[in-house]
């Protein structure tokens, strides 16, 4: 059976600067609470979204200002699963944060730079992630999923 | 949310730090100067209880590495106390700093570990 959506696709668009980004946190659990998203998952998403806008807005560069930044977000059920996909669009100079392979972990304290943490936490706290870049803007994609809820 | 930082001297060269609310950008850039003029202090043995956190981004984490680095480096130590806290506990672990500062879900055994 072909994944149903379960409500329209939801959007908001921000300016490009750190004090939005609770503002876009505050959408995105209202948008998921409305489309019946787990707390869990809900949470997962706010990290990853908080973790995207923060790597857009700190490593954009001026282009990143021209045009807001806009949020999609869309779930989708089908007969066993649930997924909910949020995508980041900006308009800063072409950039795959996905295309390096994750960094080696530091083994001690010492050894350890206290950056690079955010694609760790959006690959290792979202099921699924991509990167494209279409019409000028950078698309960071990515979602969790959950199992359908046995009636 | 606000985010809040306190602080206990349980003796001379031990404290206690609470992070209560969101450390998401906003949040970590109102407590970063209090947290490491609190946290940073040379032989200090410090517990940073994240039991109230409710939000814990890289930027939150990079504090916490940069505090607990410094820390270090001047003899003293820290480490985490994060109770039943299972987001916090999750990000952590998923970012693998669980292995570079010790974590506690039991508040004594962070005491002891800190003073260890």
């Amino acid at each position: 059976m072909a994944a149903s959506v379960v409500n329209p696709i939801a959007e908001l668009s921000i300016p490009a600067n750190t004090e939005e980004v609770r503002r876009a946190s505050a959408w995105l659990e209202l948008t998921c609470l409305e489309r019946g998203v787990p707390p869990d998952e809900i949470s997962r998403l706010d990290l990853c979204l908080n973790e995207a806008l923060a790597n857009v807005i700190g490593h954009g560069g001026t282009s990143i200002r021209a045009f807001p930044i806009r949020l999609h977000v869309d779930v989708h059920r089908n007969q066993t699963n649930s997924e909910a996909i949020v995508t980041v669009s900006d308009s800063g100079a072409p950039f795959n944060p996905l295309a390096n392979p994750p960094k080696s972990r530091p083994k001690t304290l010492a050894e350890a730079e206290p950056g690079g943490l955010g694609i760790l936490m959006i690959r290792k706290l979202s099921d699924n992630q991509s990167y494209r870049y279409s019409n000028g803007n950078n698309q960071l994609i990515f979602s969790v999923r959950w199992p359908k809820v046995q009636q | 949310m606000s985010t809040d930082i306190s602080f206990v001297d349980v003796s001379e060269n031990f404290r206690r730090i609470s992070i209560s609310g969101r450390l998401d950008i906003s949040g970590s850039d109102a407590i970063a100067l209090k947290f490491t003029s609190l946290a940073v202090a040379t032989n200090q043995r410090v517990v940073v209880d994240l039991t109230s956190v409710s939000f814990l981004a890289s930027i939150g984490i990079r504090s916490i590495i940069s505090n607990a680095k410094a820390l270090q480096q001047r003899g003293g130590k820290m480490v985490l106390f994060v109770g039943e806290n299972a987001a916090v506990t999750k990000t952590l672990e998923a970012t693998g700093i669980d292995t570079l500062i010790p974590m506690f879900a039991d508040a004594a055994a962070s005491d002891t570990a800190a003073l260890a």
